[in-house]
């Protein structure tokens, strides 16, 4: 994981996981968080840990003024700071030695996600609210980086748009722009047709664009005609045992034209695959990967030669 | 203000420690490596008297493997099974033929983990509200498994403000008038006695044993004995029963606990005697709820300090006497120092006129 110093925002959360009502266990690499929200509705996070006895906080109860309540001993903290607020045996006192809190983290929240940066001073990003109506949540197992490579060299075996085959035949390689990695892949509808290899041309595109640090990547699914017809915002974040979260949300576009398109309005247009088809994963040739490897260590040695100047 | 590690805490018998170096002290709390414990020289509680017949039963201590059975009424503990064909060296816990050195006693079957010539009944912790030659009805018993290390299990009893909270519901919530808790401690154990006046009343002895006022006067003792990882639980409440509870923490592996759980509530009305024990399986899930998760954050050692409280303060005796008796042992020094089999009724503060055998 990135050091804290240049820690990135981790979208933990969709905005609707984290309330008042019950403690939310996420976790990132090995560091164990629990999010959840104080009584202005403010997203807190901390270190899932009580420092008391270590037991997980997420096994405790939000209480009515907001803070964070351990299950085992009942030690609260308030969610800011993670300072240590009151334990129940000891009610008339009211304060403790700085010392006393548990490790608190940077939240922020935007277009319905939970961001965390394990460094709590971290400046927070820009505000922004387009909350995209369709979401969800999947747990892969499977790294981050393989996730995301796969992602990359053969998008159906991790993930899945109603009705769209995606073919091996690139509009564009993976490149940098604007510090993200960008690529466009030409698709198929799935139905009955000439395979993608003997096609002249492809009715629709995906433009994936990825942030390097956390492989946040935004999906557009494109017609020849440059309509939108699915937007989808993806953040995979490493978790404990090399699984990989993946909270996502998307909308379809607004002008959707034909069959196909039109029925992202209805049920499900997006899903990741939970199980992965292991047997196709192993053979899958690196292709892009191999572009995102190279994009990353040139950015790698751009950063180091910037530092040193 | 909280760390209380160093506070000045008595002995059973009254002895002058030399007082701890503070450095010392709190290094032995905070490098709280449960895990890596392993006591031996000692009786370990393997199985309930009665769950052993002529058919060998596997247990284990630490790993080992204990089989367990009886030979013209007398049981027998074997480090291999009878039918097992051998194809590993016999451990030197066990004599020339395997087996391991074996008690029974207050109705429970006692496992000697050590030299086997180092047994001795006499280091056999002192339960002084059991039967010596058991007999307590089946109902007044059960087998309890934890998936946490022993010491951790030994650790969450003798931290009696978990109970308030997370066992409110059997036991009442931490409501008092007035509460002190004081800690007694030798070579081989540790004592907590908590004493709580007007403290709500438990609600399993509102439901059960028929209590109408609000509050009542607790007193509670848990006595650890640290080398057998067993304790004793012993509440005497005022209006109520006496409850007192025989809470071995056996280390099946270093991670794995067995629990073979006798509470003698024969002075209790029918209702209670019957239902109290069972109160065991609802209390024991709610604790390893919490010690499931802890104890895997025990397991390697860590420059992280835990935080204590003022009500930590028998939790943290009984690490560092616990630490005492890794270093001397770490060192070969397996010595029993105080006796654990000498009456402790007066310690614990037993009413003898209601356990008389």
């Amino acid at each position: 994981m990135t050091s804290r110093s240049e820690s990135p925002w981790w979208t933990i959360a969709l905005s609707e996981e984290v309330t008042d009502k019950k403690p939310l266990a996420v976790d990132l690499d090995d560091q164990p968080i629990v999010l959840w929200r104080d009584k202005q509705g403010i997203a807190r996070a901390l270190e899932d840990r009580c420092p008391h006895r270590r037991a997980p906080l997420s096994l405790g109860c939000i209480r009515d003024n907001g803070w964070i309540q351990c299950g085992y001993h009942g030690w609260s903290y308030e969610g800011d700071t993670g300072r240590l607020k009151q334990i129940p045996n000891m009610k008339d006192e009211q304060r403790f030695p700085p010392i006393y809190k548990a490790q608190a983290f940077a939240v922020a929240e935007s277009n319905g996600f939970v961001h965390v940066n394990l460094d709590p001073k971290a400046t927070a990003p820009a505000p922004a609210d387009r909350t995209m109506p369709l979401a969800g949540t999947a747990h892969v197992a499977l790294e981050q980086s393989h996730w995301l490579d796969a992602l990359y060299d053969d998008p159906g075996l991790v993930i899945d748009i109603k009705g769209v085959e995606f073919t091996p035949y690139l509009m564009s390689e993976l490149r940098e722009e604007n510090g993200l990695f960008v690529m466009e892949r030409s698709c198929l509808w799935g139905k009955l047709h000439w395979p993608s290899y003997a096609k002249a041309e492809f009715p629709i595109t995906l433009l994936t664009r990825t942030r390097p640090d956390t492989g946040e990547t935004e999906l557009v699914l494109r017609d020849d005609a440059f309509n939108v017809l699915l937007t989808v915002r993806l953040a995979p974040v490493p978790a404990a045992r090399g699984v990989t979260q993946i909270r996502w949300r998307g909308e379809p576009g607004l002008n959707l034209k034909g069959f196909h398109a039109r029925r992202f309005r209805r049920g499900s247009a997006f899903t990741v695959r939970e199980a992965i088809d292991a047997t196709a994963l192993r053979v899958l040739k690196p292709s892009v990967s191999l572009h995102g490897k190279k994009l990353r260590s040139e950015l790698a040695a751009a950063r180091t030669v910037a530092v040193a100047a | 203000m909280l760390e209380v590690a160093d506070s000045p805490v008595t002995t059973d018998h009254g002895g002058n420690e030399p007082a701890r170096v503070t450095g010392n002290a709190m290094n032995a709390v905070n490098n709280w490596v449960p895990h890596d414990i392993v006591m031996r020289d000692t009786w370990f509680p393997i199985a309930h008297a009665v769950d052993i017949g002529k058919r060998p039963v596997r247990r284990s201590i630490y790993s080992h493997p204990y089989f367990l059975w009886r030979e013209d009424g007398k049981i027998v503990a074997s480090e291999f099974h009878p039918n097992e064909a051998r194809t590993r060296e016999k451990s030197p816990y066990s004599d020339a033929r395997g087996r391991y050195p074996v008690m029974e006693h207050y109705g429970v079957v006692w496992g000697w983990f050590g030299n086997p010539e180092a047994a001795d009944p006499a280091h056999l912790p002192s339960l002084p509200f059991l039967p010596p030659n058991g007999g307590l009805p089946g109902y007044m018993t059960s087998t309890i498994r934890f998936d946490c290390s022993a010491p951790i299990s030994l650790e969450n009893l003798i931290d009696l403000t978990h109970a308030d909270f997370l066992h409110a519901d059997v036991v009442g919530d931490e409501k008092s008038d007035s509460e002190t808790v004081e800690t007694f401690y030798d070579s081989e154990t540790v004592t907590m006695v908590r004493t709580c006046i007007n403290k709500s009343v438990a609600p399993i002895m509102k439901f059960f044993s028929g209590i109408r006022q609000p509050t009542q006067n607790v007193r509670q003792v848990i006595r650890i004995y640290l080398r057998s990882h067993c304790a004793i639980a012993y509440g005497r409440f005022t209006p109520g029963d006496d409850v007192p509870l025989f809470h071995p923490c056996t280390p099946e592996t270093r991670d794995r606990t067995r629990m073979e759980m006798v509470m003698n509530t024969s002075n209790a009305g029918f209702m209670f005697r019957h239902i109290m024990p069972k109160a065991g399986y609802k209390v024991s899930r709610q604790d390893s709820s919490m010690t499931s998760p802890q104890s895997p954050r025990y397991m390697l050692p860590t420059t992280r300090k835990d935080l204590h409280s003022k009500f930590d303060q028998a939790g943290q005796r009984y690490r560092l006497q616990m630490m005492d008796l890794v270093t001397r042992q770490a060192a070969g020094d397996f010595a029993y120092r105080d006796n654990v089999s000498a009456d402790c009724s007066d310690i614990i503060g037993l009413r003898k006129e209601l356990f008389r055998f």
